[in-house]
């Protein structure tokens, strides 16, 4: 493990311990929470981990570099921002997954875009976002996340 | 039937092994070459997994949610913004999980500006998610990301403040609640499993949805009903009386 994970881990520990002294139920209870998401999760978590494998495998990191690299930044940039609109994986699996390809060769800033919109911009909960907040709403949002998502990764791409 | 529920209930997962199955028929040694560059991340995952769900979970448990709540008004200012940022950073679930939340923010009076705030915070500046992003991606990354987008977001508001206007949005929603007095809205349950585990008598999760078994709610259970309805993380359960 890393320091960063050796560290994590002893800030949660220690958050539990306190919380557990202040009020033992309600934390123990917020335990049950976390398994249960976990257990959401973990078939789609074990899922991608084994498609980077794949990916990995099959995908020479040459290909990877010419899809993803620097070459054509503005194009595989928009893609990937629009690929991660109309994703439905959870965040949480996304980071390894773009972290593999930008081990093998990914340049940053189409990476940066698709975490951005995979987790803003949402083209399968527009209906329900629509419903509850109207069309205008919906629409300018999302448009504007989409648009922000894309300077974010430029702006990335040049301070990196 | 066992083997069928998990096939439904984790598509990607059963394509995937099916294709891992495949390949080690055909070519067994590429399938070893995968399993072992996979293993590099699982194990990765696994060591990052349990802390980061602890975490969501028990901030999400300890964050006073139900006072920031209140304290949400027409004329919040930058207190609004800021909370606006803590309920968001700290939350549970994806992006629409915060729509029931915001929707009764709303109405409280929160304005577009903030309402803008919560559902970007929530969607990508989850501090759960950004320890995820450091161990996979750097802190240099996370940090620079995380920067431009908080800038972002307020940009954002500040725009979509100006163009949509409170009667743009429609006041009352068409329920989409199950039928009976205790319900749970299955479009925004994240499937967390608390209400299930808490009062097994009342729901069940099928599906990674809650749902209700019995609707008929004695008085003594009503106190306890009520507590969790407060907890759920998605404000999905509502119970009418
Ligand atoms: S309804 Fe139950 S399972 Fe669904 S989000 Fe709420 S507490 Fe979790």
């Amino acid at each position: 493990m890393d320091i960063f994970t050796v560290a994590l881990w002893i800030i949660t520990a220690i958050c539990f311990v306190v919380f557990l002294k202040k009020d033992k139920l309600k934390t123990l209870n917020s335990m049950k929470m976390a398994r249960g998401l976990m257990k959401g999760m973990i078939g789609e978590i074990f899922a991608i981990l084994l498609l980077i494998g794949l990916i990995l495998t099959f995908v020479p990191p040459d290909t990877i570099k010419v899809l993803l690299g620097k070459s054509n930044v503005y194009i595989s940039t928009a893609i990937s921002a629009l690929i991660g609109s109309i994703t439905l994986i959870p965040a949480f699996v996304a980071f390894p997954l773009v972290g593999s390809l930008v081990d093998a060769g990914a340049s940053l800033v189409p990476s940066a875009a698709f975490l951005t919109t995979l987790t803003m911009v949402g083209i399968v909960t527009f209906p329900l976002e629509k419903e509850e907040f109207g069309l205008k709403f919906t629409v300018t949002r999302n448009l504007l996340s989409f648009v922000f998502a894309i300077i974010i990764a430029l702006v990335m791409g040049v301070i990196i | 039937m066992k083997i069928l529920k998990f096939l439904k209930g984790n598509k990607l997962l059963s394509v995937v092994i099916l294709i891992y199955i495949v390949l080690f028929v055909v070519m067994p040694n590429k399938g070893q070459e995968a399993v072992k560059n996979s293993m590099y991340y699982v194990i990765e995952m696994l060591e990052i997994m349990p802390v980061v769900f602890i975490l969501t979970s028990l901030l999400e448990a300890w964050v006073p949610r139900k006072v920031i709540y209140n304290s949400f008004g027409e004329d919040s200012g930058i207190k609004g913004s800021v909370l606006s940022f803590v309920i968001g950073s700290f939350s549970a679930g994806p992006i629409y999980a915060a729509f029931p939340v915001c929707k009764m923010l709303l109405k409280k009076g929160a304005s577009i500006y903030n309402i803008i705030i919560i559902l970007s915070a929530w969607a990508v500046i989850k501090v759960p998610m950004l320890i995820n992003e450091v161990k996979f991606l750097g802190g240099e990354f996370m940090g620079i990301r995380w920067i431009l987008t908080v800038t972002s977001i307020m940009l954002m508001a500040y725009i979509v403040n100006k163009i949509v206007k409170k009667n743009n949005i429609p006041i009352e929603v068409k329920d989409k609640f199950e039928e009976g007095s205790l319900k749970v809205n299955q479009n925004y349950c994240i499937g967390c499993g608390l209400c299930s585990k808490l009062i097994p008598e009342y729901f069940a999760v099928e599906n990674k949805k809650a749902k209700c078994i019995k609707r008929e709610v004695t008085e003594a259970d009503k106190e306890k009903l009520e507590q969790i309805i407060s907890k759920c993380p998605a404000s999905a359960i509502k119970l009418d009386n």
